[in-house]
């Protein structure tokens, strides 16, 4: 007998394959990985600026279809298949699974697409030649085609921070500059580091 | 005493008798003093003075030993017994002050004996209570400094780190302002390429 967890794991499956295989028949690769950003950006939105709508999604008091016309009337700009997604979703109160869904997405799209999507975040934008060199390593690191999803953060200050599949380089001035604070903290022969 | 006495009394008793035998024995000299005034007559007794002088004295003196003489000897007797009555209770007491003085000395010696052990008692007193006060202070006092000296050193310590982090703070501050500032997007380019050959692999993390 199954139990809540693996019910739960399937549904997300469940989710983020049908998400996925919407979005791939609609517009190929290019719409598997928009959804894919529309996605993260909706999560990001959502967990920090609008928990009241999040609340609402959950909501009991709400019918069903109410909470359904609710999601594709905030989310209606984004993909289609998206959009009857999240409705979905609504409908049934899974709201809160979203993001496990996403990290499905990524994981079903990098086995049926063999795409890894790395999540490079950088202080200026890349040029050609950057994007070469990174794509080189993230392929040769990965064993997979790699797609770059560019971000530009000025609290870096400077290096790059690189994400995918929930694996992490962190070569950005700040954690240097972090580690080298917590090392001058932490020494007690003088400061000499 | 008393038997000196009598034999005193019984003695002018007989001197008495032998003189008024003698008197009465030689009538020829008292008469012989009335033929002739001079000589040997001038010193021999008249007996017509003698005889009536030794009846008094017979009778005075028969008095005298029938009721003077046992008084005196009474009051000899009585005197006797006081002094040595006298004698005996100056013995008795002189033996009493003697066994009392004994007494006296035997208990100053005790007294002597007790005070030695109670100053020995309390001196030995004295210097344990001494010595354990003594040894608490220390014990006290080492604990005190290395309270002091843990504290201080934890001042230090705290001081110490305070100063770091201020001057970590403050470095950090200042390479991230010259970083952020100085650096050229060309240059922000070189780095990040020079970061990405040197970074680890995403298969190390």
């Amino acid at each position: 007998m199954p139990t809540n967890r693996q019910i739960r794991k399937e549904k997300v499956a469940t989710y983020a394959a049908a998400l996925l295989d919407g979005a791939y028949e609609q517009g190929g690769q290019a719409a598997a990985l928009e959804v894919r950003d529309q996605l993260e950006l909706i999560i990001r939105i959502v967990r920090t600026r609008s928990v009241e709508f999040s609340n609402a999604l959950k909501d009991s008091s709400y019918t069903p279809e109410q909470r359904g016309s609710l999601a594709r009337a905030v989310f209606a700009d984004s993909n289609p298949v998206l959009v009857d997604i999240l409705a979905v979703m609504a409908e049934r109160k899974d709201f809160a699974l979203l993001s496990r869904v996403w990290e499905s997405y990524g994981e079903q799209l990098e086995r049926k697409l063999n795409v890894t999507v790395v999540d490079v975040v950088t202080v200026v934008e890349l040029d050609d030649h950057l994007r070469e060199v990174i794509t080189k390593k993230t392929e040769a690191d990965l064993g997979t085609k790699v797609v770059l999803r560019e971000r530009i953060d000025k609290s870096l200050i400077g290096g790059i921070l690189m994400s995918a599949g929930g694996r992490r380089i962190d070569a950005s001035v700040l954690s240097q500059l972090e580690s080298a604070r917590n090392v001058l903290k932490l020494s007690t022969d003088g400061g000499e580091c | 005493m008393n038997r000196k006495a009598s034999r005193m009394a019984r003695g002018f008793g007989s001197f008495a008798c032998a003189a008024a035998a003698v008197t009465a024995l030689c009538p020829t000299l008292a008469f012989a003093s009335e033929e002739s005034s001079g000589g040997i007559n001038a010193i021999l007794p008249q007996m017509d003075e003698f005889i009536p002088m030794l009846i008094a004295f017979l009778i005075l003196w028969f008095i005298l030993a029938k009721f003077g003489w046992p008084l005196f000897n009474g009051m000899l007797e009585k005197r006797e017994q006081t002094i040595k009555d006298s004698l005996e209770k100056s013995e008795q007491a002189r033996i009493e002050s003697e066994r009392t003085l004994e007494e006296y000395k035997r208990q100053l010696e005790e007294a002597k004996s007790q005070a030695s052990q109670i100053v020995a008692e309390a001196k030995r007193t004295g210097d344990a209570a001494k010595a354990d006060i003594t040894e608490k202070a220390q014990i006290e006092a080492a604990a005190m400094i290395e309270k002091a000296r843990a504290a201080i050193e934890t001042e230090k310590k705290a001081a110490i780190a305070e100063l770091q982090g201020s001057v970590a703070d403050t470095s950090i501050a200042v390479a991230s302002r010259l970083i952020g500032d100085d650096l050229s997007d060309e240059e922000h380019r070189k780095i990040i390429e020079r970061y990405v050959n040197e970074a680890g692999s995403f298969n190390a993390n």
